[in-house]
């Protein structure tokens, strides 16, 4: 490996950690879309930015593009106040408009800036190592490297200062008011933090790209555990692994580092959208099976439990009584007779004594409006799962 | 060329007729079929396809080869297609909530496109200049044909809204009551769904991934302003649209540098800014107008109340009584003094007034006309 592969992966995994921790904030607090809405509305920001700076890493132009994020943030909300549009529609109203603005100013003065929007928008890692930072002559390093380095410091020193009123005010604004942290400020500060992340980042992987370095390992997180501090923990090192796992991709391919980090991203996520134990899609289809299966057993415990007399009872009516299918009757017959619940004796079903119990406990929870021990209920009896 | 030089060679000029007409048509379908992507609360679902369809234009012509427009449209809608599917899956089957979903896969789809189109530019044979067009749009490469495949499009839109107008309307309001009514609620819902994604999939080439959301959004979110009928809505949002697809035409041909799209969602913007303002019923304006007439009118209650309550302990209610006992809290001002005695239910003079009989009785009445009055 060369010292700009180095560079460039070293950049790539810090600004994947950068954007991974407000990304949980954003994904929690159901505001992720606002991510996206700042990344296109800091586009006239980094332009006026850059008619004064002349310089796109300069701290000025950093600072420029972060307060419009904020003022997409007002916009949007003011706009939702006025009670005239919903919340999306407000965020789908704002950031189009600002990003118009910023394209305007760009195309207008194309002759005299050397910027242009699929740089922004875009961004290129390749060039970042080539942009370095030279202090009395001194080469330390490539610019952005210590632009995000810093941002993301002071990402982490602020989390670990702010863990515990971002927790309580995710998760629950009113405790958090009672507790005397203000919801407001605490929106407010990580909407600041989310833009200045996004402003550091959109030099290195684009604007767009940012939102997938935001939102994507958050949700893959999120897929795979409930609890707060191992949801950023996994996402950040979703992030980084993705970042140089794409970097390589990209190697590979001749093709844009951004492209291949976010489609590494993407194949992450497909695969936890699909396998994730117990919140992945295969998980829970198998689980909408099983419940739907044990509810049909329910139900036929209940029939045979209502009559006594034997036509009601034979095996071969129970299909046309029901209303099932044959393969559907075959599963739960087989199910309630592998729990020992029910017995057949020539051709006719009848309840077993565990059968009856359970049967009885069941249409008690049922009837005293309980549904939600019928669950725990089917441990207790030791169940084979449907 | 000035905006007045633009309106007279639009009539002989063969692009900007194309152009325009093309914007025009653009902007009624966005209309159109925005307006139910706003009221079903979808606003931002336009965003996520139009960054989903990037992938498709480069898969369509890494397979064919082809720059030729419809067939990657075609692509484009088929990705559209896929990133809609795959948002509801992931709303549906597990907990993650509809804003991350959207998110999600307007970024990794766009950021695999991205990754197809800059792996299409170092192919050898790449002829892929043109491909980025559906970037950020480009209103001037429309051609007649694609002029055509629009007002056909539109056509069928259109025909396909009025022939399911009930079903559309009413699975718009109320989901359940469809359901209960026997409608197949499913597919109605993709069909709608199946044109939002065409008009998105049609715009691309024109406005570009980046702002078709707002070509969506914007008109509809304007007409919503003006009315609470959903076909008056509808056709309000056609014509704001096609409005803002002129106007921004028209301004962007009239000044170098200018291109289209961001152009035409600024003009957008300002229909929508004017609506929120102007519009009678639910406009800003008005609304603080009739905020502050009715708290006029509640002053001017009050201070009517408070002299009835005086004059009704007098024998005479007409006794006159000194100005100087009303104040403030009572919301007496000189203005509202005025105003009663203009309505004739007080009389002034020098610094006493008295209630006339007219006055008194209205005080009487008051609480009990107040709710007739409204």
């Amino acid at each position: 490996m060369t010292s700009p592969q180095i560079e460039i992966q070293l950049i790539a995994a810090i600004v994947a950690i950068a954007c991974a921790i407000p990304g949980v904030f954003l994904v929690l607090r159901k505001m992720a879309l606002i991510s996206d809405a700042i990344s296109h509305s800091i586009l006239p920001g980094i332009v006026l930015g850059f008619f004064i700076t002349h310089d796109l890493n300069s701290p000025l132009l950093i600072l420029l593009a972060a307060l419009s994020g904020v003022i997409t943030v007002i916009l949007v909300e003011a706009i939702q106040k006025t009670g005239l549009v919903k919340e999306d529609t407000a965020i789908g109203l704002v950031f189009p408009a600002l990003f118009s603005i910023g394209v305007i100013l760009i195309a207008k003065n194309a002759n005299d800036v050397h910027l242009d929007v699929d740089a922004v928008l875009l961004g290129e890692l390749a060039f970042a190592p080539f942009d370095r930072l030279l202090l009395g002559g001194i080469d330390m390093g490539p610019k952005s490297l210590w632009i995000m380095g810093i941002i993301l410091v002071a990402i982490i020193a602020l989390l670990l200062l702010f863990y515990k009123e971002l927790k309580v005010s995710t998760f629950d604004i009113g405790l958090s008011s009672a507790l005397g942290i203000s919801p407001v400020i605490m929106h407010y500060g990580l909407m600041s933090v989310s833009s200045v992340t996004i402003v550091g980042a959109f030099d290195a992987v684009g604007a767009i790209l940012v939102v997938a370095l935001m939102i994507a390992p958050a949700a893959t997180a999120y897929l795979l555990t409930s609890d707060l501090k191992k949801m950023l923990l996994l996402s950040v090192f979703i992030g980084v692994f993705s970042a140089i796992a794409g970097y390589w991709m990209a190697n590979l391919l001749d093709a844009s580092i951004s492209g291949s980090m976010t489609t590494m991203l993407g194949i992450v996520f497909l695969g936890v959208y699909l396998f994730a134990p117990r919140k992945g899609l295969i998980a829970v289809l198998y689980r909408q099976k099983q419940q739907r299966t044990e509810v049909s057993l329910l139900t036929f415990l209940l029939h045979l439990n209502n009559h006594s007399e034997a036509e009601e009872r034979h095996i071969n009516h129970l299909q046309e009584h029901i209303n099932w299918q044959r393969v559907r009757s075959r599963t739960v017959l087989n199910l309630a007779l592998k729990n020992n619940m029910i017995e057949i004796q020539d051709d006719l079903v009848s309840l077993t004594d565990k059968g009856k119990e359970f049967t009885d406990l069941a249409i008690e929870y049922i009837i005293t409006n309980k549904d939600e021990k019928i669950e725990p209920m089917k441990d207790d009896f030791f169940l084979f799962r449907g | 060329m000035t905006i007045t030089e633009y309106f007279n060679l639009i009539w002989t000029d063969y692009t900007l007729r194309t152009i325009t007409l093309g914007t025009a048509v653009l902007g009624a379908i966005c209309g159109m079929l925005g307006s139910f992507a706003v009221l079903r609360k979808q606003s931002l679902l336009g965003d996520a396809i139009s960054h989903a369809a990037l992938p498709g234009i480069a898969i369509a012509f890494l397979i064919t080869g082809a720059k030729d427009t419809n067939t990657l449209l075609l692509g484009a809608l088929v990705s559209g297609l896929l990133g809609t599917f795959w948002i509801r899956g992931i709303i549906n089957k597990t907990h993650l909530k509809t804003d991350t979903a959207l998110g999600l896969i307007l970024s990794l789809f766009f950021g695999f496109g991205m990754l197809l189109l800059t792996f299409i530019q170092k192919q050898p044979n790449a002829n892929q200049a043109g491909l980025d067009k559906y970037l950020f749009g480009q209103a001037a490469t429309l051609v007649e044909s694609d002029v055509r495949l629009m007002v056909i499009v539109t056509g069928i839109a259109l025909f396909v809204l009025l022939l399911f107008w009930k079903e559309f309307k009413i699975l718009l309001f109320d989901a359940d009551y469809t359901k209960t009514l026997g409608f197949n609620t499913k597919f109605i819902d993709v069909l709608i769904t199946f044109f939002i994604v065409l008009a998105i999939v049609l715009g691309l080439q024109t406005v570009g991934v980046v702002l078709m959301s707002a070509m969506l959004l914007a008109p509809a979110a304007a007409a919503r302003q003006w009315t609470n009928k959903l076909s008056t809505m509808i056709f309000l949002a056609a014509i704001f649209g096609a409005f803002s697809g002129v106007f921004g035409t028209a301004i962007s041909a009239s000044q170098n540098n200018l291109s289209t799209g961001p152009v035409i969602v600024l003009v957008a913007a300002v229909f929508v800014a004017v609506s929120f303002v102007f519009s009678p019923g639910r406009g800003l304006l008005f609304r603080q107008i009739r905020f502050q007439q009715n708290r006029r009118d509640l002053e001017l209650q009050k201070t009517l109340q408070f002299m009835y309550g005086i004059a009704k302990t007098h024998e005479d209610i007409s006794h006159p009584h000194a100005i100087r006992i009303l104040n403030n809290f009572h919301g007496f001002t000189k203005k509202t003094l005025q105003k009663l005695e203009e309505k004739q239910w007080i009389i002034l003079s020098g610094s006493q007034w008295s209630l006339t009989e007219e006055g008194f009785q209205k005080a009487k009445n008051l609480y009990n006309q107040s709710s007739s009055n409204d």
